[in-house]
């Protein structure tokens, strides 16, 4: 089965990231890199992304006069997508075991970050076709 | 360049799509493959997924021995993820024009549904992560 981890955060929490000194950037990614290369020895990796800042990001909705409308401005609570993974795994405690080894990856000082890690199924070929 | 387009939506928005008349369904489903089919045709597509319903989506957080703790209770207010394209193209300028086809996708009644997407660029390579 299907899963995708979702890694959100505000603008604040992003900001606050930044803020890291670049030895703890580079242990947390270690551990990112660490548990990529187990999922892909387990064979349960299938993809990950990391998104761009959200200072980039834009909002679409619909056109006028053939010219998309876009719109940047976002609530302060806005949750956005850092970046995620998707992983093919056996069950969904399985997904929960693999969402909770990123949540216990480094962060400042050491300390695990505890982020919270949303885990979703993927809409079934089987259920697409229906 | 890529850029991830992403469908969100509240918890009402989905039980609100569960309603929607088999005809609205049916058009809105053969407006998106026929987008998909678009962009494959025209070399920009990279990927699509759709995901399942807010019902189903747990949070997690690593417990003190690193075990999950789950949690299913978000607020009313929470955007959910519905589906997302990937899609690689010259400029932001043809990201924002392709999410604003996405965003006519036929709703109630036929009429587009001005649904908002949000495109952000994705981070290119993945040698950071090690693959």
């Amino acid at each position: 089965m299907k899963y995708i981890l979702l890694m959100l955060g505000t603008k604040a929490g992003v900001q606050g990231y930044h803020t890291w000194p670049k030895q703890e950037i580079d242990a947390h990614m270690a551990i990112l890199q660490r548990i990529n290369k187990d999922l892909t020895a387990s064979g349960e990796f299938v993809a990950t992304q990391g998104l761009a800042d959200p200072h980039e990001a834009k909002v679409v909705r619909g056109e006028k006069n053939g010219v998309p409308v876009t719109d940047g401005i976002f609530p302060e609570s806005k949750e956005f997508l850092l970046g995620y993974w998707i992983v093919d795994v056996a069950s969904a405690e399985r997904a929960y075991a693999i969402a909770a080894q990123i949540s216990s990856a480094a962060g400042p000082g050491g300390r695990p970050t505890n982020m919270p890690i949303e885990v979703r199924q993927f809409v079934s070929h089987e259920r697409k076709a229906q | 360049m890529k850029y991830i387009l992403m469908m969100t939506g509240k918890k009402s928005d989905f039980e609100g799509y569960a309603k929607w008349s088999k005809e609205d369904l049916q058009a809105n489903v053969t407006f998106m493959r026929a987008f998909s089919k678009e962009l494959k045709d025209s070399g920009v597509f990279v990927s699509t997924e759709g995901l399942g319903w807010p019902s189903e989506a747990k949070l997690v957080r690593a417990g003190k021995n690193g075990e999950p703790i789950t949690d299913g209770v978000f607020p009313e207010s929470k955007e959910f993820l519905a589906g997302y394209w990937i899609i690689d193209v010259e400029s932001a300028e043809q990201a924002y024009r392709v999410a604003a086809r996405a965003s006519q996708a036929p709703g109630p009644g036929g009429k587009p549904g001005n649904m908002p997407i949000e495109v952000r660029p994705v981070l290119s390579g993945h040698a950071d992560l090690g693959l």
